[in-house]
């Protein structure tokens, strides 16, 4: 009778488990008669070679050994099929000895390589950020996230690197069609070397041509998690600590993890104030343009006469002047990225004053203009997520060029032109950019019509 | 496939795009001669062809007009058809196109030439009208909801300002008792013409009903809409006054105020709001007009690219490639051409061709759905 429920245990740990890449299973003993389960990413190999397979070889009797399995601390019998489950995923070891089997606490905690988040920072939540081995960002994963619902495969890429890759998803949640185009996609990849997640993304990405990006390349474990569950697919890098989320909507690039932190109206707000952001760093360029040289008369005379006022000394037009300006905070952004620490603040102290003050005092550039390139780059750099950031960067210059064809009908052209584009796009079959402010109301509707 | 909202983004922006163009003309000029049961006249018309229309191509679940004629039809019946509705759907895109032109040199950019402007224009439109459906309609839906509240807010301040004479349009009122025109029906009846695009548009809608919850807004909103597009040029422009102005809205919008705002005429917030709604209208007509009139040389298999964005490479999305690039092309030049040759009296006076053209073109086309659905019931029951 005992018998049949331990084996049991373990064959319905292995029913569930058999298809994960990390799950384990190991026979010891001269008459197989002990046997250990575990996830691989999760529990601490070195603890259970040590004190469960190491002992068994030198202890002839088997008795002996359940003996000492059972005194082991943090040990329990595991007769809860759902303890058991939610052991294993934790980093708990099954070990089965004839009849009876024993749950061992040999949870792994990774901290020693996993840093902070840089890209991400956050203010409250948590710091983790994914490190650069695939393992150890596995298991930062499956800590958050313990279900056996939980999937992952493996596989390679790149001829030369070989280069693990992982695809993670949640089995209940997943969009199967999404999966099955990750996989397919991934399957079509034939390139030598594999070094980052972003290289991937562009692999993996159907169109040659983008604006937009159309994954998620993140650092930070808990977007991975909240993503999974909301039914979309992760793929871990071996080498690089950064994980993709496909399939990836507009909104998801001007979401942060502080948003699920703060109370509901701050992180409305804080929201807004990303979008506000997005199109004043889109538009202010242009707009300028198009008031100091296009349309003025939109604008109130006093705002009018200041613009022109400030620019009195400048001797070319108001494009050249955005263009110039814009041009020196590129160069200044990409400088102090690439500059070593200590050299960095020069960089800043440089550009910022000689460029702002002394531009100014010799008549090269207004005042406003001044004012008006740092809002910009400012507000550029409020968008979360990197990615999102430098195409916005670019697409500002398309809204620049418009402007001064056709002043303000070339700016309201362009926004709708850009609304149109994005629209059109689609990330893995999934629309990239649509209201779903009534979606989830008319889901139940759609149900409710049904039923 | 997308949900039944976006049937009603259709109905709603072209309802509200009518505020500026050919419809207020046509009321205004008949506001003492039965503007008003001619209003009443054209919703109860319209909510009833609207309604039907839909009931009956809901019948053929997915599909266009090119694949119903193409099915139902003999080809030397389906062809014609298909090319004189997309005549009829460019020529919608055009007249609108040109007097956003007109509009634009006249209340914006009085020293940029006409072909400028309509290059402009024209290189958003011919881009935006290839891409796919069901794309337009979630920009639709987009840009409605980025315009509505700055349409809401003119109309609000609008009706409050002290200038607004309440007294001419109480006395437009007494000429309530007055026989409707039928100039005036076709024109009001036009604000309502958004659910015709489901010509095409049907293709992304699936098990698409009409609830007596959600339609009927329908007439209610479309009979506030006409009042409003009346009612309002007249408080400001007076009863006679108001004949004036060929875009009565915009003269409307230019006597309006935001004294705490860094703009100050509301006239370019009425502008950017109507811009930014006028060329998604003429991207949906555009691409109807395109894809009615690549139907007619695909058969009856063609139903327009798969949704996750892949286009196919085979020899017939090729050709249909460049008939699609021909017919741009040459409406472009059209357009450029004609920009500078109409006058507003000639552009007006086309405009009010097409809506008398269009309004007596609704029945015959409801008539020959009936027919096509009556065809498919009874191959169905063979």
């Amino acid at each position: 009778m005992t018998t049949h429920r331990a084996s049991n245990a373990a064959n319905w740990l292995r029913e569930k488990l058999a298809e994960q890449s990390d799950y384990e299973e190991i026979t010891l003993g001269a008459s197989s008669q002990i046997q250990l389960q575990y996830l691989k990413s999760v529990t601490n190999s070195n603890l259970v070679y040590q004190y469960v397979v190491v002992p068994s070889y030198e202890m002839d009797d088997v008795q002996a050994y359940e003996a000492y399995i059972a005194t082991f601390p943090g040990t329990g019998k595991a007769d809860d099929l759902q303890k058991l489950i939610e052991g294993i995923l934790e980093g708990y070891t099954l070990v089965s000895i004839g009849p009876n089997s024993y749950l061992l606490n040999s949870v792994k905690v990774e901290s020693g390589g996993v840093g902070e988040a840089i890209n991400e920072a956050i203010v409250q939540g948590p710091r983790e950020a994914f490190s650069e081995s695939i393992e150890t960002n596995l298991n930062l994963i499956r800590r958050r996230y313990q279900t056996s619902e939980l999937k992952v495969e493996t596989m390679t890429l790149g001829s030369l690197s070989r280069t693990a890759i992982a695809i993670v998803y949640d089995q209940k949640r997943v969009d199967s069609s999404v999966l099955q185009q990750v996989k397919d996609r991934l399957k079509k990849v034939k390139i030598d070397i594999l070094q980052s997640a972003g290289e991937l993304e562009k692999y993996i990405s159907p169109h040659r041509f983008r604006i937009f990006p159309n994954m998620v390349v993140t650092e930070r474990p808990d977007r991975v998690v909240l993503n999974l569950t909301e039914g979309k697919v992760a793929i871990l890098m071996d080498t690089t600590g950064f994980a993709i989320i496909a399939p990836a909507v507009f909104t998801d690039f001007f979401s942060a993890m502080d948003d699920k932190i703060q109370i509901p109206l701050v992180s409305q707000f804080l929201k807004l104030i990303r979008y506000v952001g997005l199109f004043i760093t889109l538009t202010l360029p242009g707009l300028y343009v198009t008031f100091a040289s296009y349309n003025p008369e939109i604008l109130k005379s006093q705002l009018v006469l200041l613009i022109a006022g400030s620019r009195a000394a400048v001797p070319y037009p108001s494009f050249m002047e955005v263009f110039f300006m814009l041009l020196m905070m590129e160069f200044l952004t990409e400088a102090s990225l690439r500059l070593p620490k200590a050299i960095g603040p020069t960089a800043t102290t440089v550009g910022g004053l000689i460029l702002g003050q002394a531009a100014t005092q010799a008549g090269l550039v207004s005042n406003i203009m001044i004012i008006l390139v740092s809002a910009v780059a400012i507000s550029n750099f409020v968008i979360p997520l990197s990615m999102m950031g430098y195409t916005i960067r670019v697409i500002k210059y398309i809204i620049i060029l418009t402007a001064m064809l056709f002043g303000i009908v070339g700016i309201m052209i362009s926004v709708v032109g850009i609304i149109m584009y994005l629209s059109d796009v689609r990330s893995f079959g999934k629309p990239y950019f649509r209201l779903t402010l009534w979606e989830s109301k008319e889901k139940v509707g759609h149900q409710h019509g049904k039923s | 496939m997308v949900s039944r909202r976006y049937y009603y983004y259709l109905f709603m922006i072209s309802m509200v795009i009518n505020i500026i163009n050919l419809v207020p003309r046509v009321l205004i000029l008949t506001r003492f001669d039965g503007v008003f049961w001619s209003i009443l006249l054209a919703v109860a018309y319209c909510t009833l062809t609207m309604y039907i229309f839909t009931r009956l191509i809901i019948q053929f679940e997915g599909q266009g007009f090119p694949e119903i004629f193409n099915t139902y039809l003999p080809r030397a019946a389906a062809t014609p058809l298909l090319i004189l509705y997309s005549i009829f759907w460019f020529i919608a895109g055009c007249i609108l196109l040109l007097s956003f032109v007109d509009i634009t040199i006249r209340f914006i950019s009085p020293d940029i030439r006409g072909r400028a402007v309509m290059t402009g224009f024209l290189i958003l439109v011919v881009g935006a009208s290839r891409i796919k459906a069901t794309s337009i309609l979630y920009a639709i839906e987009t840009v409605l909801m980025l315009c509505l509240p700055a349409m809401v807010f003119i109309l609000v301040k609008a009706l409050i300002n002290p200038a607004f004479n309440w007294d001419s349009v109480l006395q437009v009122f007494t000429y309530l008792w007055t026989k409707p025109k039928l100039v005036t029906v076709a024109g009001a009846s036009f604000a309502f013409t958004g659910y015709v695009n489901l010509a095409i548009f049907n293709r992304s809608f699936q098990n698409l009903k009409l609830e007596l919850r959600h339609f009927w807004l329908v007439p209610v909103s479309g009979l506030l809409i006409l009042l409003v597009a009346l009612l309002v040029p007249i408080g400001y422009h007076g009863t006679i006054g108001v004949e004036d102005h060929v875009y009565s809205w915009f003269s409307t919008a230019d006597s309006l105020r935001m004294e705490t705002f860094v703009v100050e005429r509301v006239v370019y917030l009425f502008y950017i709001t109507y811009l930014s709604m006028s060329l998604v209208t003429v991207v949906i007509y555009w691409h109807v007009g395109l894809e009615l009139f690549k139907g007619c040389f695909n058969g009856k298999e063609s139903k327009g690219e798969s949704e996750d964005g892949e286009k196919g490479t085979g020899k017939k999305t090729r050709k249909s490639r460049w008939i699609q690039a021909v017919i741009l092309f040459t409406l472009s030049a059209i357009m450029i051409y004609l920009v500078e040759e109409l006058n507003q009296v000639q552009l007006a006076q086309a405009g009010q061709w097409f809506l008398n053209f269009r309004f007596f073109s609704e029945m015959p086309l409801i008539l020959l759905l009936i027919l096509l659905v009556w065809k498919k019931r009874r191959s169905a029951r063979r």
